[in-house]
């Protein structure tokens, strides 16, 4: 299990996005790691939930961002820079994948990169979201 | 003994370690050391760029280093493959990036290069500057090192 209490943000609709990216990620992970069986017979899953992963980070991302407009977040321009250079980080993994195919060392490599920038992420900057929406009070 | 290289990177290390391992580290006594003396199972190698220049070297056991890993991932690590070895790159990379924005409070204005990871005990490696700060520093789950090679 990926996901930690001290993850949550304290808004239900970004916390509940969080435990769905986290928990597929956690699955993500299990795959490419699982070397019991060989790389080729986990490959087609690894890329069905990579291209989950993809699709859900950019839903998420711009689910948290309207969200941040509706409250008025004053920190929303950083955070947008912050989403579009997190999703630019993956585009250069579909890049390398897209070049060099899907070899197990680079979904290694990638799904660690993913982890660390997600812990990073949710830990530190959407956790001012949460602060500022229990220190004005903002109603969600 | 430059006290900011110390403070800067002694405090990124501390929130990097609360925020994303949820541990908290403790600073050992500060070693001065000539050339590389603290490598252990992993290693990851930063290259400084710009006011100041040099390298910043982490070294971890391998025992941390799959725990560490562990907490992150949510799931057992039993060798260090290039899962393992990419997440701990990241760690330090993200511990050097916040360490030279701390440096930026004192006016150096830097840059990192991408993190090189150097799995297994390394013998020798030329840096650019031969005298290193070392901080130890202690957690939980086990001591790493982080040596400052810089002027």
């Amino acid at each position: 299990m990926m996901w930690r209490e001290n993850y949550r943000v304290g808004v239900d609709i970004i916390d509940e996005q969080h435990m769905e990216l986290f928990n597929n990620l956690g699955e993500f992970i299990k795959l490419v790691q699982n070397k019991t069986l060989d790389w080729n017979d986990r490959l087609e899953k690894a890329k069905e939930t990579l291209e989950f992963l993809q699709d859900y980070v950019v839903y998420h991302f711009d689910e948290e961002e309207k969200l941040q407009e509706k409250i008025n977040y004053p920190g929303l321009d950083s955070h947008r820079e912050a989403h579009r250079k997190f999703k630019e980080g993956i585009k250069e993994y579909v890049h390398i994948f897209m070049e060099g195919g899907f070899t197990e060392d680079k979904m290694q490599e990638f799904s660690a990169k993913l982890m660390t920038w997600l812990i990073m992420h949710v830990g530190k900057m959407d956790q001012e979201i949460g602060r500022y929406v229990r220190e004005k009070g903002v109603e969600i | 003994m430059k006290a900011e290289y110390i403070n800067s990177f002694y405090a990124a290390a501390k929130d990097v370690f609360k925020l994303m391992l949820d541990l908290d580290v403790e600073r050992g006594d500060i070693q001065l050391v000539e050339g590389l003396a603290s490598s252990k199972d992993a290693n990851i190698l930063l290259g400084v760029t710009g006011e100041l220049s040099g390298n910043i070297y982490f070294s971890f056991t391998k025992p941390m280093t799959l725990e560490m890993v562990k907490i992150m991932a949510g799931m057992e690590m039993d060798e260090i493959d290039v899962f393992v070895s990419s997440a701990l790159g990241e760690v330090a990379n993200i511990i050097g990036g916040n360490a030279i924005t701390n440096l930026s409070n004192y006016n150096y204005k830097c840059d990192i290069t991408p993190p090189q990871i150097i799995v297994g005990q390394y013998k020798s490696m030329s840096m650019t500057n031969k005298q290193a700060i070392v901080i130890p520093m202690k957690t939980q789950i086990g001591e790493f090192n982080i040596s400052i090679f810089l002027p």
